[in-house]
């Protein structure tokens, strides 16, 4: 896995954080949204953007990754996610 | 025997954590020139050294100025926060260091611009460890710093592997 700060590492240098879920507004949401964002993971197959760490920097990232294959398309910083 | 492999425990010198949104502003008024850019390092006056490792955290080791540095830091400013360092700290230093490293991580130090003072953060031996690669003497002297609650692991593996490899580790050495 390559990271954005550090460069290519052996995935054993990572740990995941779970897939990259926006929060919705808390001012405005419903119930059942809220209920959805809170109790609800999506197990299907395909491309998810999902939190990683490069942990000797402690570096906190996003992945794409096709979790159907396993295959990592492409990582940047939170900031730069488009 | 110690020009070909020599291991030595430099975990006595002194060290200062500092990191936070001011602590750039906070080393600059205090004297000291940081490196630009984070993964990257500085020499500082007293023969120790300055290590950027990220945007706004910082490793300074050196006897004269880690130990004046942790005293201004009290009480901390505002957006400066001492990290405390109780590191196992290391050097390796040889022709056979680079024998020791493929064992034992993952990164290729030799591709590395030795001129760009790199600081790399990576996993050796399956711990995290900061390491910064350079020259001594016309060998390749490396220093290695991971937490200290790792330190005897780390230390009596990296023993063993010197010890098969023909070098010799010295737990007692002052800093060279």
């Amino acid at each position: 896995m390559t990271c954005p700060i550090n460069g290519a590492r052996p995935i054993t240098e990572f740990a995941y954080g779970g897939e990259f879920r926006p929060m919705p507004d808390l001012q405005v949401v419903e119930d059942e949204a809220w209920a959805d964002y809170v109790f609800h993971r999506n197990s299907v197959p395909g491309i998810r953007r999902e939190w990683w760490c490069h942990l000797p920097s402690t570096t906190w990232f996003i992945a794409e990754r096709n979790t159907g294959s396993d295959e990592i398309l492409r990582t940047y910083l939170y900031g730069e996610h488009r | 025997m110690t020009e070909y492999l020599h291991l030595m425990d430099l975990s006595h010198l002194p060290r200062f954590g500092v990191k936070g949104p001011a602590a750039v502003a906070w080393l600059q008024s205090q004297g000291i020139s940081v490196p630009d850019r984070p993964n990257s390092w500085k020499p500082l006056s007293d023969g120790g050294l300055v290590a950027r490792l990220g945007l706004n955290e910082f490793l300074l080791e050196g006897s004269a100025i880690a130990p004046q540095l942790a005293q201004a830091c009290q009480p901390p400013p505002p957006r400066v926060y001492p990290v405390l360092r109780q590191d196992r700290a290391i050097c390796l230093r040889g022709r056979a260091v680079q024998e020791l490293l493929r064992q034992t991580c993952n990164v290729n130090f030799r591709a590395l611009d030795l001129n760009t003072h790199p600081v790399i953060l990576t996993t050796l031996i399956g711990v995290s460890v900061t390491v910064i690669p350079g020259e001594q003497a016309g060998l390749p002297f490396y220093r290695i710093w991971c937490d200290g609650t790792f330190g005897t692991y780390f230390w009596s593996t990296l023993a063993e592997i010197t010890a098969e490899l023909g070098g010799r580790s010295d737990r007692t050495t002052q800093s060279p």
